[in-house]
């Protein structure tokens, strides 16, 4: 059996989005300077956007270059779209959700979830029109709070047989003034995949026994806390059915993950345009494994084929 | 939950009770090449357990676990075991069903079934396989290891493609 080679972690800021984001008045939003245009987000310093980066026939030149199949664009959950109030995300999530639903191959997409009152049959809805599943921001999902607010949510997923795809979430305000660019990707995002998967373990799964869930940015290498995890009195038990994506790392912490959990667990993403894919010198069949077996295995279980 | 990676005596017990009970593992078992058939049956921090299905010329060639000790039962059938020996013909071994042996990390082995009949075994790995060392004589006669992903051996690409 042939799998697709897949990436499941692009973004892609469709055309109607774009449209949304440049008529607010307030972040999230969209600004035209004379250099060109900037994003401003109520966490982070104003930060220059490439409108190029968001065309699709300029991507899927990119899906061809990088030897894939299918890219799965996910929202860009740092944005803070989804924590808006209620009745302001859903004009951008619909936005987001009308624009990438029209890609067509080699697209496909994660839906997004509006946080404010989380909307089970709203995400059915998009499930049914060909979403492969829903992205949510860690933050939401770093306690048990969160786990009851979106049990709903999970749910809905649950009976679709779709995944969960966990990324980090927006800065929360003033965090990062003054700060260097990636600094939230290094403190913010780590802390709160980590978070999340750590509440994911304790309040996620014994409450969604059949959820398949993917962390972005391998967790922000909370697996490899293990052993501190035990010594301070935790349980780290094997989860089959938890994945963890490897954007922005490179083959010393892959291959440190891979030690962990084993190659089965780990599934290539690129988080284009944010970053540029690597290619791990890891071998053939790690690489097959990452892009096409695993992928195929946490997108839809039935495809858990091995040698002929 | 295991607290600890196992040594010698325990990867033994435990590929020799999983062998014995093929319900745990014939559903897995795939005899349709003349590759081998990896199925992970089980894996945690401490150890990592396989079913793989042998065909006549099935050959791992000679390798290495790195920094993981082993067991091995067999099942089904018959496998041959070669154990590298410098400056004279490998030392081989047969191992039949109901067999089981294990080694340590500095081991250097390949494993083939040369047979017409198919064989299953059952190999615990502790620590979990992580890295191994593949090993090929070079035309000069020269022994070259180069450094291997565990999934290059029991996650080929050719299972995948």
């Amino acid at each position: 059996m042939a799998y697709d080679a897949i990436d499941i972690h692009q973004h892609l800021w469709p055309e109607p989005l774009l449209g949304e984001l440049s008529r607010r008045r307030s972040a999230p939003m969209l600004i035209r300077r004379a250099a060109g245009w900037v994003l401003r987000l109520r966490g982070e310093a104003e930060a220059p956007v490439d409108l190029a980066d968001h065309d699709p026939v300029r991507r899927a030149e990119l899906v061809d270059a990088d030897g894939l199949d299918r890219v799965l664009v996910a929202p860009s959950v740092p944005l803070g779209i989804e924590a808006l109030p209620a009745g302001e995300a859903e004009l951008l999530l619909d936005a987001y959700h009308d624009g990438v639903a029209v890609l067509g191959d080699p697209f496909g997409a994660w839906a997004a979830v509006a946080l404010a009152a989380p909307d089970p049959a709203a995400l059915t809805r998009l499930l049914d029109r060909g979403f492969v599943g829903a992205c949510i921001a860690a933050d939401a999902l770093c306690g048990p709070d969160g786990f009851d607010r979106l049990g709903p949510v999970l749910e809905a997923l649950e009976r679709h047989d779709a995944p969960l795809f966990v990324h980090p979430g927006p800065v929360p305000a003033g965090a990062a003034g003054g700060m260097p660019r990636w600094w939230p990707a290094l403190t913010h995002y780590v802390a709160g995949m980590q978070t999340a998967w750590h509440a994911f373990a304790v309040w996620g799964r014994p409450a969604h026994p059949r959820l398949r869930v993917c962390f972005a940015m391998l967790g922000g290498l909370a697996p490899l806390q293990r052993e501190r995890l035990v010594a301070r009195g935790g349980r780290a038990d094997s989860d089959d059915g938890v994945y963890l994506e490897v954007s922005s790392y490179g083959a010393r912490a892959v291959d440190a993950m891979l030690r962990e959990v084993g190659v089965d667990r780990l599934v290539h993403g690129s988080d284009r345009p944010v970053c540029t894919p690597v290619e791990l010198p890891l071998g053939d069949a790690v690489h097959s494994a990452l892009r096409r077996r695993n992928p195929s295995r946490f997108l839809h279980p039935t495809a858990t084929l091995v040698a002929a | 939950m295991r607290t600890r990676d196992l040594d010698r005596r325990e990867l033994r017990e435990l590929v020799a009770q999983i062998a014995a009970d093929p319900q745990r593992w014939r559903s897995l078992v795939r005899h349709g090449t003349a590759e081998r058939a990896f199925e992970q049956l089980w894996r945690d921090e401490h150890v990592d357990v396989w079913v793989i299905s042998w065909m006549n010329g099935s050959d791992t060639g000679f390798h290495d676990h790195d920094v993981s000790r082993g067991a091995v039962a067999v099942a089904e059938g018959e496998v041959i075991e070669e154990r590298l020996v410098l400056g004279g013909p490998a030392r081989e071994l047969h191992h039949r069903a109901g067999d089981v042996f294990d080694f340590d990390a500095s081991h250097v082995h390949r494993m083939r079934q040369d047979s017409d009949t198919p064989a299953v075994s059952i190999h615990a790995y502790s620590p979990p396989l992580w890295r191994m060392g593949s090993y090929a004589v070079a035309p000069d006669g020269t022994l070259r290891r180069e450094s291997i992903s565990y999934a290059e051996e029991l996650r080929p690409v050719e299972a995948a493609a």
